[in-house]
């Protein structure tokens, strides 16, 4: 569904990402993990078309992406959460969501009852009326999660939708993850918290400084040397055994 | 039918007033006031257009209304013409001149934007007093007076309908920017661009788009005006206190709300017009006058009411919504 041929991004002197190759196919649950400023991030925002990459291929279903505007790519089926969540704050949560779903809808009236099944999908009933800027961090997050959801992506990446919850909203996010990929959602995550991706990845992709240094099972991950030396450290290692 | 007008009955308030006004009132003085009322609203409900709906905050749309007075009182006073070929014309311009904003708007940001678009009106005014050869200088241009609805030389009963029903125009128009499709994407643009694209919206051309038609509209009210007061001067139609105007009567109001523009330019036009005619006599040292109460009503809005005149509406009924409840 998804292919990255030696995909690289450069700041000035600073190499973000440096020639990363990757492969999704539909079905596919890819966990991203890394260290800060590894270039997770700048990755995501090459694929969804908020950066141009200085070099290699972005190709969606076997087409040359790279350099097309972000709408453009959400409307071929790909969209994107963000770290830093991005709420329509003086919006409703119902507009919020509806303001995605106008993505597949013509009318404005088909969009509110679309919205309002994604609501109920990502647990917003409660707040649905409320302004997004009254939401406190864990239902932000869900509402980013919604709002891209009723694009009706068929791959949704996820940038650190986790970071920042207690362990309750924890667990209600991934939950909510693992019944959007059986329901046929092609997802690729980023997360820090290594306990959670271990719970849902199939896969994982480990970049550190700009580059793949090890892609495999979350077991196979844990036990590379490289992985261990750069990101999760001894103590882990450890601990899981 | 019933849902279409919750919460419109303040507007309709409005323009049924406005309507039984000249059936009852024969005062020139007073219609004079409702037509200024209605058009300055109108001017105002286009700048929201761009400043309020898309968030793009312009203080050069006076070169819009200057393009819109030049060309009907050129095309009038030069060739005979129509005022309405004139508004066609104006209106084309315009688009041109909005293209050339809307553009702007998608390499610059807030105050950036804002001080662009101040140096765009500036150009144009410029253009306007200098060239004495084609636009008189700053001279500025009598625009004849044709008695007809064809040549806009109307009585001012037939000047306040015809302000009525472009101001009920323009109100459908902001109407609709609340509840369409694209109504909605632009208030996904205005809130969060980036996150707008992640949904689909061309945030981009949008923009354009919302600049560009208020450009229209704004040069529409542009050339109305100027047939109606008789007079285009280079120095007043491009003025930079125009644009604010615009503005200042929106934020008053209410940005991003249909009635706003006229309730702000409700209450601007007609303390205006009242000290006008109270200190008419003592023209020395009361000249700007109107400045100091543009400058008090913008701080005892900001102030008590940052959400403009017609967000006291949206809190009384909630108010009462609640205590019916």
């Amino acid at each position: 569904m998804l292919t990255l041929e030696r995909v690289s991004k450069r700041f000035g002197g600073l190499t973000a990402v440096h020639e990363v190759s990757l492969e999704v196919r539909a079905g596919d649950l890819l966990g991203i993990i890394g260290p800060n400023g590894a270039g997770k991030t700048t990755l995501f925002n090459v694929i969804a078309g908020y950066y141009r990459p200085d070099g290699g291929r972005v190709l969606l279903d076997g087409r040359d992406v790279a350099g097309q505007p972000p709408h453009a790519i959400c409307r071929l089926g790909l969209t994107r959460t963000f770290q830093i969540v991005k709420p329509f704050g003086n919006l409703s949560v119902n507009d919020n969501v509806m303001i995605g779903a106008l993505n597949r809808l013509r009318s404005v009236r088909a969009a509110r009852v679309e919205a309002e099944r994604v609501i109920e999908t990502c647990g917003l009933t409660a707040q649905a009326g409320a302004p997004a800027k009254t939401l406190p961090v864990g239902l932000r997050k869900r509402l980013e999660v919604a709002r891209a959801l009723a694009t009706r992506p068929r791959l949704l990446l996820l940038d650190e939708v986790m970071a920042g919850l207690n362990p309750a909203e924890l667990g209600g996010i991934i939950e909510l993850i693992r019944r959007l990929h059986a329901d046929g959602l092609t997802l690729i995550v980023i997360e820090h918290i290594m306990a959670a991706m271990m719970r849902l990845a199939q896969r994982i992709v480990v970049l550190h400084h700009g580059e793949t240094i090890a892609e495999g099972t979350p077991a196979e991950i844990t036990r590379d040397r490289r992985v261990v030396d750069a990101y999760l450290g001894e103590e882990f290692v450890l601990a899981q055994a | 039918m019933a849902a279409a007008l919750r919460g419109r009955a303040g507007a309709l308030a409005f323009f049924a007033v406005a309507a039984a006004v000249p059936l009852a009132v024969r005062d020139q003085f007073f219609l004079d006031t409702l037509i200024l009322i209605l058009l300055w609203g109108a001017l105002s409900a286009a700048w929201n257009v761009a400043g309020g709906y898309a968030g793009q905050v312009s203080l050069g749309h006076s070169a819009f209304f200057g393009i819109g007075a030049y060309s009907a009182a050129l095309l009038s006073a030069r060739y005979g013409q129509s005022p309405w070929i004139g508004m066609l014309i104006g209106m084309v311009l315009s688009v041109g001149a909005g293209l050339i904003i809307g553009y702007l708007s998608n390499r610059l940001r807030g105050p950036y934007f804002a001080l662009s678009t101040i140096a765009f009106s500036q150009v144009l005014l410029i253009v306007a007093s200098r060239w004495r050869g084609f636009t008189a200088g700053s001279e500025g241009i009598p625009v004849p007076f044709r008695p007809g609805f064809a040549t806009l030389g109307l009585g001012h009963v037939a000047w306040a309908y015809l302000a009525l029903g472009l101001a009920i125009l323009f109100y459908g128009i902001q109407v609709y920017l609340e509840r369409s499709r694209v109504g909605y994407q632009l208030a996904g643009v205005r809130e969060d661009e980036d996150a707008a694209e992640a949904l689909g919206i061309p945030s981009r051309r949008l923009k354009v788009v919302a600049v560009t038609a208020s450009a229209a509209l704004t040069s529409v009210c542009g050339t109305l005006w100027a047939q109606y007061v008789g007079f285009v001067d280079p120095f007043y139609v491009f003025s930079v206190d125009l644009s604010i105007r615009f503005a200042l009567n929106t934020i008053i109001g209410g940005m991003g709300t249909a009635l706003g523009p006229w309730l702000g330019s409700i209450l601007i036009t007609a303390l205006e017009t009242y000290l006008r005619a109270t200190f008419a006599g003592m023209k020395t040292g009361f000249a700007g006058i109107y400045l100091v109460i543009y400058g008090v009503a913008l701080i005892l809005v900001v102030r008590f009411v940052p959400e403009g005149l017609a967000g006291v509406g949206a809190r009384l009924r909630a108010r009462w919504t609640r205590a019916h409840a």
